[in-house]
């Protein structure tokens, strides 16, 4: 069935409502995104698929949802009674399947794994009243890490089923779309994104706009636009979700820009190791088309586009976007020269725009809500939310969305609730091998474009590591500069040779070889090749070491002077001991010890040869007393 | 019709077409700016990143390479402030340590009074590219955009990056032009003749059958070529296809006087 009048989508929104709030059906759906799939999500759905047989109970409904985000929490399960609210279960396992489906089918709702509960939720392109209920259970919003968030990307997320069009539908989807090609002109649409003040959500943060405006001035028969997909930052996955929770977002987004611009052809751009949003993207578009939303005369009317897939080989620089351009046209992934940017010259020659995954995803929201709306959300310079990936030493892990301006201490203190173990948080890494760590003093820095630029970090993509005392600085450096060096492109000598030679001198400081002078050299290095590099991979690539050794200089100094980590975590530094008085002599560390290092009668202290063991750390593991230390003295006497 | 612009380097007024380079209006004025990828019939490429300029007015403004850096309406910029001989300093240290054995190299790090490289220098036993190759791309754009035979292109990435045939297997498309040693610009390419054989030792020990010169016996056209110049010129005189260049030099001033192709004959002889 093909929509072409707006009484076909209030009809597919009502049968889209009744699957996602049913009336006289439970409906439970299993947070199935790539991160609720790892930690068992496929096998709780498999055995509530299992189980439903089994009690033939007709009266249910079992389907997947994406990822709500709370990632530390999965797998989430959503149960939806008639005219309840929704509860999410949490940290749901295959043995707790009968019990829920018992309690269902008594009807008594005292989950025991219920987590939280959802009578309203604002889907953004419309409000839905889920039910009441469950006076016992928290709402979703009175959950520390749900409380500060404000959620417009991630607005159907974990709510609803990823893989049914009739469901985005039904929470207010294609309407934007509907409205662009019915009553709006292209000059319009691009005056409605450059009132709201979007901003590119890849990193650069290029009004999205005035790039619209550039791609449509172009005069050329044949124009594309490209979702760029390649999300590739170790520690930062939003892409990923919004692309598995909600593939019709970013779908609606780009017809719509390909409306403002004039394109005829789409292509998202994704990386292959993203098997499950390629899938879903796949199965969208089909659907799309058979609803006359993609393809030929969409909506009735003479605008015609399509989108396909193309995959990507996991390299970190095809995010770039020439070198995107170049990886689909076949070529090597190499960056290529601007101007002539992609607006001008792009995709085989032709006129393109190319927006990230999350940048499109906030196109129907200023389309429904008007420019004016969005532009009032985060600050007056970088107007919007940005989804963030908070990972690493903090209790609550997953994704938040947040306007911009937020603090960096209230995501990380506040909606992670501090560090795991009760340790210190010292910094924080935001954009990934691009970005910068920045000290705890620095905290209250409002996360936006340029509050992140002016301490030396970026804002990226969006991915926040936070480190504790457990964490070297100078190791973090070369760890994300090990990371850089395998994806730099080996196009320009700044990036190419640039980087290996200061991982090299990093690799020095580490193991207590360096001298000042090096630090110096390596100081000199970063800052010509981020002055010098061709594209963005090269340009960012030291902000890493620059931003340690700004703000953590101590520890490179304790590595060169005192051949000393105060994180004990580089290895040519450190040295296991067993404390004598503090050792039992129960012989598990030394019949673990693979290298036969450790030797000591049984009942009696063990001691371990220093020139035999190769730090391993399996003794400091195993050991139950705790009376395997590992220390990193300073050498010379100082302390 | 093409349009002028004024513009400013070093504070000095030129003229330059509206659009054009930096770098070419640079080195037609005799300004020295240092380049290593840069060739005037492919276009930018921006891989040596030593053309590096300092923009003060114009829309690009801060360090930028000039090969890449289109001339607008009052453009100024600066080749040589003390910040992009900083930064040069250090590319040619890079450099030093990547291309060890290149006397080219050396030779630009004297004009910058570079010593010597604080880097770990990288040398390969056995390679093809006698430790000289920085990587410019010269050769491989020369053989893939201009010859259009694609013998040689990029292996492996980032610092791994090497330049040469697939799978280091001789090649059976080169011509043996020898255009990718004349673009070099670290005399990093190695090609000899020996006999009737053109050896590219520096592609994968490529070898390329020569043609004899009827006239003085030497080898002196690889057959391909020859082949495809037989397909594509019109030769007035058979004889000239036959001869290299010197000879036909030499055939040619003689022409005037030996009209006879039998003479002809009787002078080659």
């Amino acid at each position: 069935m093909k929509i072409t009048s707006l009484e076909d989508l209030e009809n597919i929104a009502r049968k889209g409502l009744k699957k996602l709030n049913p009336d006289n059906k439970v409906r439970i759906s299993v947070g199935f995104a790539t991160c609720g799939i790892s930690v068992g999500g496929d096998d709780v759905f498999k055995t509530f698929k299992e189980k439903i047989y089994e009690r033939k109970l007709n009266n249910l409904e079992l389907c997947k949802t994406g990822c709500i985000g709370f990632c530390g929490e999965e797998p989430l399960v959503n149960i939806k009674m008639p005219g309840k609210s929704i509860v999410v279960l949490h940290r749901v396992t295959p043995n707790d399947v009968d019990d829920i489906l018992q309690k269902i089918e008594n009807e008594t709702y005292e989950f025991h794994k219920a987590f939280f509960k959802i009578d309203d939720w604002d889907h953004v392109t419309s409000k839905i009243h889920y039910g009441d209920g469950y006076e016992n259970i928290p709402k979703w919003n009175e959950i520390k890490f749900f409380k500060p968030t404000k959620r417009v990307v991630l607005r159907n997320s974990g709510i609803i089923n990823p893989e049914d069009i009739d469901e985005y539908i039904a929470v207010g989807g294609y309407r934007s779309l509907y409205k662009v090609i019915k009553s709006m002109t292209p000059d319009e649409i691009i005056e409605e994104v450059k009132k709201s003040g979007l901003r590119g959500r890849g990193g650069a943060g290029f009004p999205t706009g005035l790039k619209w405006e550039f791609a449509k001035k172009e005069q050329s028969d044949v124009k594309y636009v490209i979702c760029n997909a390649d999300e590739g930052d170790p520690g930062a996955y939003m892409n990923r979700n919004e692309m598995e929770s909600d593939p019709h977002m970013i779908i609606e987004g780009m017809i719509i820009g390909a409306y403002a611009t004039g394109a005829t052809e789409g292509i998202i751009y994704i990386r292959a190791e993203y098997p499950l949003a390629v899938e879903r993207f796949k199965k969208a578009i089909n659907d799309a088309k058979k609803y006359g939303l993609l393809g030929e005369k969409i909506l009735g009317s003479n605008f015609n586009f399509d989108i396909i897939v193309t995959e990507g080989a996991g390299a970190f620089v095809c995010g770039e976007e020439t070198a995107l351009i170049a990886s689909v046209e076949g070529e090597i992934g190499r960056p290529r020269l601007k101007p002539p940017y992609p607006a001008q010259k792009g995709l085989w020659g032709k006129p393109t725009n190319i927006n990230n995954v999350e940048t499109w995803s906030n196109v129907p929201v200023i389309i429904a809500k008007g420019g004016d709306w969005f532009s009032k959300l985060g600050t007056q310079k970088s107007p919007g939310t940005k989804v963030f990936s908070l990972v690493g030493k903090v209790k609550n892990v997953g994704l938040v969305e947040v306007e911009l301006g937020t603090t960096i201490d209230r995501i990380v203190n506040y909606i992670g609730n501090d560090g795991v173990n009760n340790g210190k948080i010292k910094a924080v890494q935001t954009g990934g091998p691009s970005g910068g760590c920045i000290p705890e003093n620095l905290f209250n820095t409002p996360i936006d474009y340029e509050h992140l630029a002016a301490v030396g970090s970026i804002m990226g993509s969006g991915g926040i590591v936070v480190m504790d005392d457990d964490t070297c600085m100078v190791d973090t450096a070369k760890y994300f500069l090990d990371f850089s060096i395998d994806e730099s492109c080996g196009k320009c000598v700044s990036c190419r040779e640039g980087l290996k030679h200061m991982h090299d001198i990093l690799d020095d400081i580490t193991k207590g070889k360096a001298t000042f002078e090096d630090i110096d050299t390596l100081k000199e290095l970063a800052q010509t090749v981020k002055v010098t590099s061709l594209c963005g991979l090269g340009k960012t690539a030291s902000n890493p070491v620059l931003t340690t050794l700004k703000y953590f200089y101590k520890e490179y100094e304790e590595h060169v002077k005192h051949k000393r980590c105060f994180a004990r975590v580089c290895k040519d530094l450190i040295r296991y001991v067993i404390a004598k008085d503090e050792c039992t002599g129960c012989t598990i560390c030394a019949k673990r010890c693979p290298v036969n290092a450790i030797n000591g009668e049984k009942g009696k202290p063990h001691i371990i040869s220093q020139n035999v063991c190769v730090k391993c750390g399996i003794c400091y593991d195993v050991c139950k007393f705790n009376s395997v230390k590992k220390l990193s003295e300073a050498i010379g006497g100082e302390k | 019709m093409t349009e002028y612009v004024n513009i400013y380097i070093n504070g000095r007024k030129y003229e330059a077409k509206n659009g054009e380079m930096l770098l070419s209006v640079a080195r037609r004025n005799g300004i020295y700016v240092p380049s290593l990828c840069y060739e005037e019939a492919l276009g930018a490429y921006g891989s040596c990143r030593m053309c590096i300029v300092e923009v003060i007015a114009g829309e690009q403004k801060g360090i930028t390479t000039s090969c890449s850096l289109a001339c607008t309406k009052d453009l100024k910029v600066e080749t040589d402030t003390q910040e992009i001989i900083k930064h040069r300093k250090i590319l040619i240290e890079l450099y030093l340590a990547q291309a060890p054995n290149s006397e080219k190299i050396r030779e630009l790090a004297n004009k910058y009074g570079v010593k010597n490289t604080r880097f770990k220098r990288k040398i390969e036993k056995k390679d093809p590219l006698d430790n000289k190759c920085i990587l410019c791309g010269l050769c491989v754009r020369t053989c893939n955009e201009l010859i259009g035979r694609g013998v040689i292109n990029f292996i492996n990435r980032g610092y791994k990056t090497k330049v040469n045939t697939p799978y280091f297997e001789s090649s059976e498309i080169c011509m043996g032009c020898k255009a990718c040693l004349e673009v070099c610009p670290t005399d990093a390419i190695t090609i000899t003749d020996k006999g009737d054989t053109r050896i590219l030792s520096s592609w994968s020990n490529t070898t390329v059958k020569m043609e004899k010169c009827i006239g003085c016996g030497k080898f002196s056209v690889p057959e391909p070529i020859r082949k495809k110049m037989d397909s594509k010129f019109f030769y007035e005189d058979e004889v000239l296809k036959n001869l290299c260049p010197d000879c036909r030099k030499k055939l040619i001033t003689k022409k005037v006087t030996l009209i006879s192709e039998k003479k002809v004959e009787q002078y080659v002889k």
